[in-house]
């Protein structure tokens, strides 16, 4: 006797069970997608409106004479007598320029004493102009158009970070002040531009946010990544390459591969402790140099290079290693020519994510002093390898510790500015990517 | 059938590879025991049997290729034109160049078609310049019945080729080096009927320069191709001898009972 047979169009009690779990484990996924979507969408926008405003700075436009007495103390008119005239000097001469200006304007200034006036300047305009003079010896004696930085509370002003209320309660600056603000810009004298030096400035103290800039932190970024592109690059595919196509597999192969996930795996500190004992201490190196905390990245990015290549090679099909093989080709002839171009794409992968993570890496140069106060921009290389640097991480880590809030807005900005260089690490990625895979 | 292999005959008795006394193990396992070969110039030798019986371990002698699996050890001797090719003093490298190989799947590297004839010549620098590597990829894609169909497009990709055209391709990479003795494994088991023949064809034209060992599963094709005839059975090699005679008078039971389908 046969058994009763069911029909198609009706799905039995298992099918339906079975119908059910799939659309519930889709649910569960597309809910984890949106979740993370959703946070991502949060922390970009918040990043975004809390750094993008870094990337503009309120000026104020002021003719400044450059009297040959004031700017001039040693008057010889050369570069040596041009630096015994202090900064300080120069903010005064901006300070008058800025007064007599606001009274040729006719601008009120009713309630504000010479010293409030000149607050609204920044202590970095005086600065900036003597370079400008040094630079340039001829502007003495003559009438220069001067884009003077404004003080970070005036330039919160602009941005919505300072308010009329919160300037009563502030002890740096008046309501008066902001009152003065906004008559200079319906005269054009102060604006929103630009802010070019964000990227070009060093870091700036505590006192002066607005004058705070990634130059140096850039610089420092940009030559680690060098040496940790330099060295890790041909070590660790070498590595890759000796342990699978070369190494014979016994014992001591399988301890090195077991030591190599475990490295990948150790905490980024620990690389850091290493590298102020080896390359500080007993090497001798500087202290926040590029060259060691590339270094010491290095160290720290190798596993995390060798393990993807390593999967890379092993991908690669035997019938290629076979074929060159076959017609005579030695084995180093059959990696280098065929099976290393196969595995490109795969190991450059590798090779991104490894120095996309050393990039954002700060625990291990906290240790080796890339948290220093850095105020000179580190020369050109080679040289500049060995001066000392900040980086971009340990940028934005430092200016989250200070407390004036000016710079969160940098400390955002900041991070603006790495996720942007790791787009464009990926971006450079996944283009190299495309063009080793079309040869196929 | 018979008429047909009757006209084959061989053309030269020289030899060129003589193995004597082949053990080959993999660890432990003793995978080929006891073989006796004789490889004859300008003469196809196809090797047969079940699976799993160590023809394919035996050609992968000829060339040391065993030497790239782990474990795999040789004992015995193999010599090519007088001299052992297992010699501590013979680097494979050069062996290889002599004794090419074809393997079962088609397997052109992901180069040009220009590039994948050129790489051997390439390596083991047998042109002196660009019009003699041009001269020696012509010749060895003619070799390989396949100029007419790729002379248009060398610079296209040889992985864009049909499977057919494929294993054509690579029996020119495999002839450019100009090697003594061609072995092919299995050339055809990953190719349509009509490829199949044309792979065939060419192999018969290449024994008027090469001689060619093929290993198959297929007794029509050892006895379509082939002029000599090698049985193998469960790592022993069972007879040899002209291939008209193993499909016509076999002499060992086993042989009969195989290419008369009782066993394989």
């Amino acid at each position: 006797m046969t058994a009763p047979t069911r029909s198609l169009l009706v799905a039995d009690a298992r099918t339906k069970a079975r119908n059910r779990a799939e659309a519930r484990f889709r649910a569960y996924g597309l809910a984890a997608i949106l979740l993370s979507v959703t946070l991502l969408g949060i922390l970009l926008a918040s990043i975004l409106s809390n750094g993008l405003s870094a990337f503009r700075q309120t000026e104020i436009t002021i003719p400044v004479t450059l009297d040959a007495a004031a700017v001039d103390k040693g008057g010889k008119g050369d570069l040596s007598s041009l630096r015994a005239t202090s900064a300080t000097a120069y903010g005064k001469l901006i300070a008058k320029a800025l007064k007599d200006e606001l009274a040729r304007q006719s601008i009120p200034t009713a309630g504000l004493s010479d010293k409030d006036i000149a607050a609204l300047i920044s202590e970095q305009a005086g600065a900036d102009l003597r370079n400008r003079v040094l630079g340039d010896p001829r502007l003495v004696g003559q009438t220069v158009t001067v884009d003077a930085l404004a003080t970070g509370r005036i330039d919160g002003y602009f941005k919505g970070r300072v308010t009329l209320e919160s300037a009563e309660k502030d002890s740096k600056i008046k309501p008066e002040q902001l009152h003065l603000a906004d008559a200079m810009r319906d005269a054009g004298m102060m604006a929103l531009r630009f802010n070019s030096g964000f990227l070009t400035n060093p870091d700036a103290s505590e006192k002066r946010p607005e004058a705070a800039g990634l130059g140096v932190a850039i610089a420092g970024s940009l030559y680690m990544m060098i040496v940790v592109l330099g060295l890790s690059l041909p070590i660790g595919v070498a590595a890759a390459v000796y342990l699978e196509e070369f190494a014979p597999k016994n014992r001591f192969t399988d301890l090195i591969e077991v030591n190599i996930a475990n490295l990948a795996a150790v905490p980024s500190i620990v690389f850091g402790i290493l590298g102020l004992a080896a390359f500080i201490n007993f090497a001798g190196l500087p202290r926040s140099a590029p060259l060691v905390g590339g270094l010491v990245l290095t160290l720290m990015t190798l596993p995390r290079i060798i393990i993807p290549a390593r999967a890379a090679l092993k991908a690669v099909p035997p019938s290629i290693r076979d074929a060159a093989l076959g017609i005579g080709a030695s084995k180093m002839q059959s990696v280098f020519h065929h099976v290393l171009p196969l595995a490109a794409p795969g190991i450059l992968t590798g090779m991104i994510i490894g120095l996309a993570q050393a990039l954002g890496e700060t625990a291990p140069l906290l240790l080796i002093g890339m948290v220093a106060f850095v105020r000179d921009m580190p020369g050109l290389p080679p040289g500049g390898f060995l001066d000392p640097a900040t980086a971009l991480p340990v940028q934005v880590y430092n200016w989250t510790q200070r407390a004036d809030p000016a710079f969160t807005e940098r400390a955002s900005g900041a991070i603006i500015v790495l996720l942007a260089f790791l787009l464009i690490m990926n971006a450079a990625a996944i283009l190299l990517r495309r063009r080793f895979e079309r040869r196929w | 059938m018979k008429d047909h292999l009757e006209r084959r005959m061989t053309t030269t008795d020289l030899n060129r590879m003589t193995a004597r006394n082949v053990q080959v193990y993999y660890g432990q396992n003793h995978a080929l025991k006891d073989v006796d070969v004789d490889i004859l110039d300008k003469t196809v030798t196809a090797f047969i049997g079940p699976s799993g019986c160590g023809k394919s371990t035996f050609l992968r002698c000829l060339n040391r290729m065993n030497d790239t699996i782990q474990g795999a050890r040789v004992e015995g001797q193999i010599l090519l034109e007088g001299e052992d090719i297992y010699d501590r003093r013979v680097d494979p490298v050069q062996l290889r160049a002599k004794v090419g190989m074809v393997f079962q799947k088609p397997n052109p590297f992901p180069k040009s078609v220009y590039d994948n004839v050129a790489y051997g010549p390439r390596i083991h620098g047998l042109a002196r310049s660009k019009a003699e590597l041009d001269q020696i990829v012509e010749s060895s894609l003619r070799r390989a019945a396949l100029w007419n169909e790729v002379k248009d497009r060398l610079a296209a990709p040889g992985t864009g080729l049909s499977g057919g055209q494929q294993q054509r391709l690579c029996i020119a990479r495999a002839v450019a080096t100009n090697p003594e003795v061609l072995l092919m494994d299995e050339p055809c088991s990953a190719l349509d009927p009509i490829a199949t023949a044309q792979v065939e064809e060419l192999i018969d034209e290449l024994r008027a320069n090469f001689s060619v060992v093929i290993v198959t599963h297929s007794m029509q094709q050892a006895a379509r191709v082939s002029q000599k005839t090698a049985f193998f059975h469960l790592g022993h090699l069972v007879e040899y001898g002209d291939t008209t005679q193993i499909f016509t008078k076999p002499r060992d039971p086993r042989t009969e009972a195989y290419i008369t389908g009782r066993i394989g």
